[in-house]
């Protein structure tokens, strides 16, 4: 079960008119595409994808889930917005809400075990190694952990473990925290013991209805076997501009242990049929992921080019993330920005600087006509 | 559904020398992603077509492998959908000799489809067609076919028997096969529209008198009897005929004018294709690249230029590529340096090798060679 309904508000005008799973990333793939690739690759054949806030794109692109070969007959991709029900009709309130509402959807597989995640994670990672850890702990719920500096350990919800794994104490950004064990929102539960617990935390009145901080604190004061699975491949959050700026960069550096090309682990992502990419006399590219169906005849450098874009003539792109069929025109400066799918930078505009203090990531939204020499510094336009 | 396809996937194999060894002519790779074929197929999508035939004669399992489940073309369906057409050899025939034994293989399908017209249609010729317009101008002008042709004569490199039209404004005045090329001619595009009951007809009765060829035996034979009204529309935009290797080679190049790019990949009528979930190309530091078309899943550290390169090819550092066509997976190491050549699939360039050909002779370097 994904949970994909989330706003993403940090990614401001990114998000103002798409969820933040569809937001696009790595030149042409979509946030989301990292976690439906994930479940694809680790065996799993039904996917509920459950969506709420901004779902058209979302819903267009998830389509019949082809493109990640989840279009069975049985099982399979399944888009799951909020409904209206005859007793009553809500959105979805919290991630445990969610689910709760979805019950029904999970029954007609009566499955053993569900896998909850969110859609708004770059990562690689094989759930059923997973899988095979909750079961080999006979655990009842297992929940996806990550190391993190104990200095920044107050900003996540810390999972305090036994030498054997098991959690004792969950600690929602704890002031002091007593390990470094970091939840990464990634859960596998026994689907029986999950659905009493989803129906009993909707009957709780003072319940958020979140995993996190309602189900999960539960489960541990009733003394149920909760175990942490540690991970330790790269996993980056993308919830702000600055960390969507610097995962897409990531991937162009050669240190970073996240590499796109992994053919035994393969990214899939809906393709739109653009031809290869044009590379003119003039261009220079130095560093740079190009995606196809682009036409380059300016200069990039240190940056990623999404599919469908357009580099004019003697525009500059440095350090920067260009989404899906944007124009750059001719003598256009962009460095240190992202700039969104669709939109137009005039000739001659700026757009962006590298900021005084440390990195300040400018951002143009989707769909914008930047005017000719207009100057854009660390604005959200 | 007016229109049925038929696109024959062998018929010039012998015209491609090494490259079509182990393939048809249709799985040909073209353009830095594409096979021959996804042009004819993707026309016809576009124009639509949702039952399409494509006839087979041998080699033909890199051609499978690439239609799959033909999902990319929206081919995957339960009325219509794609129809691959091995030969079909009991007792009388043998394998086809002709587009029109070909077509005796493909009866059962002609048979079945509700589609009132037919189009035919080769896989060597490039271009961007709509076919509903040319079905509209088959139906106004009432003729018995309609041919597919641009101005600028085939070339007729080998062994093609193309056909070639002398007009007198609207009227055909000779019919010519394998003649040299004339600027006054209108020539064949390997693009045909009948209507399906008179092609079936047709076949039926060319084989049972023994003719297999449907361009000599059918329209130039019946046009020199006066039994056949032949109707030319004429297609005004850019065409690319892959007639031989010269040919191929230098259309490959030519995708990169901004004209013929634009003329040929339209985001109306896309070309579409085998999707390989490939990552986007990456681009080194001491990469240099000029006027090149460059698919997804590249690494590219050294220098190319005048080139089309398909998608999961290195190029080393150090490594120099010009005038060259680099089809998918090949591998050029350090130090070495192309010219004019083609690069069939996975090909490996040792260090500092030198390897040239002619912009009208291009080398051409087999499948799977270690160089």
């Amino acid at each position: 079960m994904l949970l994909a309904g989330g706003q993403g508000s940090r990614l401001k005008v990114l998000t103002e008119k798409t969820a933040k799973p569809a937001v696009p990333f790595g030149g042409k793939y979509r946030i989301i595409d990292f976690t439906l690739s994930n479940c694809v690759n680790s065996g799993l054949d039904t996917v509920g994808i459950l969506t709420q806030y901004q779902p058209l794109e979302l819903n267009a692109y998830i389509g019949n889930g082809q493109p990640w070969s989840l279009n069975h007959n049985f099982g399979g991709a399944h888009v799951l917005p909020p409904y209206a029900g005859s007793e009553k009709s809500e959105w979805y309130k919290g991630t445990a809400n969610a689910i709760f509402q979805n019950i029904h959807f999970i029954k007609q597989f009566n499955p053993e075990y569900v896998l909850v995640l969110s859609g708004d994670h770059i990562y690689r990672m094989d759930y059923s190694q997973m899988l095979d850890y909750h079961k080999e702990k006979n655990a009842e719920c297992t929940i996806a952990v990550r190391e993190v500096p104990l200095e920044e350990a107050s900003r996540f919800g810390i999972m305090n473990t036994r030498e054997d794994g098991s959690i004792f104490e969950f600690e929602e950004k704890p002031e002091k925290p007593k390990s470094t064990k970091a939840s990464m929102g990634i859960y596998i539960f026994n689907w029986r013991l999950l659905k009493d617990y989803l129906i009993e935390d909707e009957l709780d009145a003072d319940s958020t209805n979140d995993f996190g901080k309602d189900v999960i604190p539960k489960l541990l004061a009733d003394g149920r076997n909760l175990f942490a699975y540690a991970f330790d491949g790269y996993w980056k959050d993308v919830g702000t501009i600055e960390s969507l700026w610097q995962a897409n960069m990531d991937l162009l550096d050669e240190n970073v242990p996240f590499h796109l090309d992994d053919d035994t682990f393969r990214i899939y992502a809906r393709n739109y049929a653009n031809p290869c990419s044009l590379i003119g006399k003039s261009a220079t590219i130095e560093h740079s992921l190009v995606a196809e169906g682009s036409t380059v005849r300016g200069t990039v450098i240190n940056s990623i080019i999404s599919t469908g874009c357009t580099i004019a003539e003697h525009a500059v792109v440095k350090d920067s993330v260009i989404m899906p069929n944007a124009v750059i025109e001719a003598d256009a400066l962009v460095e240190y920005a992202i700039v969104g799918e669709n939109t137009r930078i005039g000739k001659g505009a700026r757009i962006g600087a590298k900021g005084q203090e440390g990195l300040s990531i400018s951002v143009v939204g989707s769909r914008r006509r930047i005017k000719d020499g207009q100057v854009i510094y660390n604005a959200a336009q | 559904m007016k229109l049925a396809g038929i696109i024959f996937s062998n018929i010039y194999d012998d015209t491609m020398g090494d490259l079509t060894r182990h393939r048809t002519v249709a799985s040909l790779p073209f353009g830095g992603r594409y096979r021959q074929i996804d042009f004819a197929l993707s026309n016809m999508v576009n124009s639509g077509i949702s039952a399409v035939g494509v006839v087979t004669k041998y080699n033909y399992q890199s051609l499978m492998d690439h239609l799959g489940s033909c999902t990319e073309w929206d081919l995957n369906r339960k009325n219509g959908g794609l129809y691959i057409i091995p030969p079909f050899s009991t007792g009388h025939s043998t394998v086809y000799r002709g587009k029109i034994e070909a077509m005796a293989c493909a009866l059962q399908f002609l048979y079945r489809t509700p589609a009132k017209y037919v189009v035919l249609s080769d896989s060597t010729v490039i271009c961007n067609i709509d076919y509903e317009d040319v079905l509209e101008s088959h139906v106004a002008s009432g003729v018995d076919v309609t041919v597919v042709c641009n101005r600028a004569a085939p070339t007729f490199a080998g062994e093609r028997r193309d056909l070639a039209f002398r007009m007198n404004g609207n009227v055909v005045t000779d019919v010519l096969t394998g003649c040299e090329a004339d600027k006054k001619l209108y020539g064949s595009m390997g693009m045909f529209v009948m209507e399906k009951e008179k092609l079936i007809h047709v076949v039926e009765d060319r084989v049972a008198h023994g003719f297999f060829h449907f361009e000599k035996d059918y329209i130039q034979r019946e046009f020199i009897n006066g039994t056949i009204e032949i109707g030319v529309y004429e297609f005004g935009r850019i065409i690319l005929r892959n007639e031989d290797i010269a040919s191929y080679f230098k259309n490959n190049l030519r995708l990169m004018k901004e004209s013929v790019r634009s003329e040929i990949f339209n985001s109306n009528a896309p070309i579409y294709t085998k999707v390989r979930d490939e990552v986007p190309t990456y681009y080194g530091t001491q990469a240099k690249v000029d006027d090149c078309l460059i698919a997804d899943g590249c690494t590219i550290e050294g220098e190319a230029e005048n080139s089309v390169i398909f998608r999961d090819v290195t190029i080393e550092a150090g490594a120099k590529v010009r005038n060259c066509v680099i089809m998918q997976g090949s591998h050029i190491k350090r130090g070495a340096e192309l010219n004019c050549v083609i690069l069939d699939k996975e090909v490996t360039i040792s260090e500092d090798t030198f390897l040239s050909g002619a912009m009208t002779a291009p080398a051409v370097i087999n499948k799977r060679r270690v160089i």
